[in-house]
């Protein structure tokens, strides 16, 4: 399989905008849709739209049958032990939002405490400092190096026996590179403590084995691996999940409710209160059939030339990038970088009048910004339908823009 | 001076030459270029323009019943579209900017044209300009008060000048008011306080201290809305600017 061949899997790629073809390098925010994923959307909403779990037609059992196929499409592709450790939410933020509450709610108390990363995305700050507040715990930062590594020999001292939970991205947003994770899980279940992995960019760019991994928690987005957006995976391992309170009380969720008290569904029911994105969910199938077409190899050599010639044009217009790998470290296709003398602004500005889609700003990672100084970075991402064309054409336009700038 | 229109049309003319979005990106990024410097102590968080990814500070003055507006960015296309706002909006009356529907902005196609990030700091900049203006047109000498207007107003006036007397140059034993620092006193119809104001010199150490100390008094003085304070050396302060309360204080009489 060629790179070509994905493309034209991919309708929106075609289009142009102010005249120019679109050059769509904004992949980590959120990746366009193969036709298969729409189609799948079309006809869920066009023909197997019934609310699910509960009445007895024929179009209801239709629909639960496509939501619950999808729990075991999930399962399978993240290797989860059991299907009731897969629980559907409307993506990243809200499963670990479900985490730092459910979680919180039992295990965390006063005094104790919590670590997230420097180079975390603020969906994995902000719910940890919204449940320190509410439980008068302390947020501990595993700080990054100067090229963007995590300093996880740090962990074993900032672990501590008030130590609750440990929040760490597998890949982060702005740097790009590969967090040892294993590492990390190993590292702090040494010391009693469990460990929710952010694998929002994560799955995008890795086989994710969560019984391999051993993390307690691993949360992720539908709309970054091609399915809909408004949806989401959080896999938790059953024994925590079991202990955990609901998140939000509703429908679906209930064993039996009496105004007397109320039991609670068994697993994954439990977590998903009201009626489900049962419209999208189920496009997490073809959008995980379209992740394994991606570990072809011929198309992998292409990608990972693609990608060379990528990191060669940042070099080549003198772009300072964050994240630098070391070793045999890999840094997946996302570089964010900044430009002497131009403002990150600008050049995106000028890129997209000439059709580049790129992303500016602070990537919601302002900790990050304030660790390295800048009020905010380019960042380009590709996905597997990026060309070297593209990367060329663009690496002329970082040119022409730096040009007329600095 | 070009009337106002008349600046429009020039700006609108200027953008009709181009027709590539690319050039007139050229052309904002010279006018930004070109911008008059921006003193660097001005670039305070208080003239910070929010809404936008960039940072952009704007300041304005009055002279003669003119506004006139500095500006800066750290971003050089917001800089030169700032730059051609100023171009059109400075030193003109405020009553004329604040009554100003800035549509010549839609005719040049600026804002669509525009990351959604970069419109909005667009519109807050629009914003912010009719802020400043109408801010300093209800100001005017001219704001009409009515006898209710002038009696709700008379024991706030009261009050403010209490509150003034609390703070002290840290080095006279006389109060800032009875000291004669207040050249101006204003409060308009929403309860805002306008204070123009001077140091006994113009090295006074102990000045930003003063300054916000006399902000936050006023400011917590009940029914006052919010407060400016503005430091002036024109004209120098000298004794003969004491009260009569406060010459007894110091025995000069």
């Amino acid at each position: 399989m060629r790179i070509q061949d994905i493309r034209k899997m991919f309708p929106a790629l075609s289009q142009t905008v102010y005249g120019k073809p679109l050059v769509y390098f904004d992949n980590a925010a959120t990746a366009q849709r193969p036709e298969s994923v729409v189609r799948k959307m079309e006809s869920l909403a066009l023909g197997t739209n019934a609310n699910i779990h509960r009445a007895v037609h024929k179009l209801a059992s239709e629909a639960t049958e496509e939501y619950e196929s999808t729990r075991d499409v999930v399962r399978e592709y993240i290797n989860a032990e059991s299907r009731q450790e897969v629980v559907f939410t409307s993506g990243t933020t809200a499963s670990i939002n479900l985490v730092a509450f459910s979680f919180g709610e039992v295990f965390v108390g006063e005094g104790d405490e919590i670590i997230v990363s420097e180079e975390e995305h603020h969906s994995n700050i902000v719910p940890w400092q919204m449940l320190c507040q509410r439980k008068k715990a302390t947020l501990k930062v595993l700080r990054v190096d100067d090229e963007g590594h995590l300093k996880i020999n740090d962990l074993t001292t900032l672990i501590t026996s008030r130590t609750k939970i440990v929040a760490v991205t597998h890949i982060s947003n702005v740097l790009g590179i590969i967090n040892p994770v294993k590492e990390i899980v190993n590292i702090c279940h040494s010391k009693g403590c469990p460990v929710l992995i952010d694998g929002a960019q994560g799955i995008v760019h890795q086989k994710v084995d969560v019984q391999d991994l051993d993390c307690d928690f691993y949360a992720f987005s539908g709309h970054k691996i091609y399915a809909a957006t408004g949806t989401g995976v959080l896999y938790g391992k059953k024994k925590w999940l079991e202990q955990m309170v609901p998140y939000q009380g509703g429908g679906e969720m209930i064993e039996t409710v009496k105004f007397s008290g109320t039991t609670y569904a068994p697993l994954p029911g439990k977590f998903e209160a009201g009626t489900q994105n049962i419209n999208a969910v189920p496009t997490l199938k073809p959008a995980i059939e379209f992740m394994k077409l991606l570990e072809d190899g011929e198309l992998r050599r292409e990608m990972g030339e693609v990608e060379e010639r990528f990191f060669a044009s940042l070099r080549m217009t003198g772009s300072k990038v964050f994240g630098v790998p070391r070793g045999t470290e890999r840094k997946i296709p996302l570089c964010s970088f900044t430009v002497g003398g131009a403002h990150h602004e600008d050049i995106a500005l000028i890129l997209d009048k000439m059709g580049i889609a790129v992303r500016s700003g602070q990537m919601c990672a302002e900790p990050l910004m304030d660790r390295f100084g800048v009020t905010g970075m380019l960042r380009v991402s590709l996905a597997p339908y990026n060309t070297v064309e593209e990367v060329e054409y663009f690496e002329k336009a970082l040119d022409k823009a730096i040009k007329m700038l600095v | 001076m070009r009337t106002l229109e008349e600046a429009k049309k020039a700006v609108i003319e200027d953008f009709s030459m181009y027709d590539e979005w690319l050039d007139k990106y050229e052309y904002l990024i010279d006018l930004g270029k070109n911008l008059e410097p921006y003193p660097e102590d001005k670039k305070t968080d208080d003239k910070l323009i929010k809404g936008c990814q960039s940072r952009v500070w704007l300041d304005s003055k009055v002279e003669e019943g003119k506004i006139f507006f500095s500006a800066d960015s750290d971003a050089i296309i917001t800089k030169g579209i700032i730059s051609l706002l100023i171009s059109v909006y400075s030193g003109r009356e405020p009553k004329e900017i604040a009554n100003d529907d800035f549509g010549f902005i839609g005719e040049i196609g600026l804002k669509e044209n525009l990351s959604p990030t970069r419109a909005n700091g667009l519109v807050s900049m629009i914003a912010k300009i009719k802020e400043l203006a109408s801010e300093t047109a209800s100001m005017a000498a001219d704001e009409v008060l009515t006898a209710e207007d002038a009696k709700a107003l008379a024991p706030l006036y009261d009050n403010v000048v209490l509150a003034l007397k609390q703070v002290y140059d840290p080095e006279i034993p006389v109060n800032i008011y009875d000291l004669g620092l207040i050249y101006e006193l204003i409060i308009n119809k929403k309860h805002e306080a306008f204070i123009k104001m001077t140091f006994t010199a113009p090295t006074c150490p102990m000045a930003d201290e003063v300054l916000a100390q006399v902000k936050e008094c006023v400011a917590d003085v009940p029914g006052i809305t919010g407060c400016e304070v503005e430091l002036t050396f024109e004209p120098p302060w000298d004794q003969s600017m004491l009260s009569d309360e406060a010459r007894v204080e110091l025995g000069l009489d």
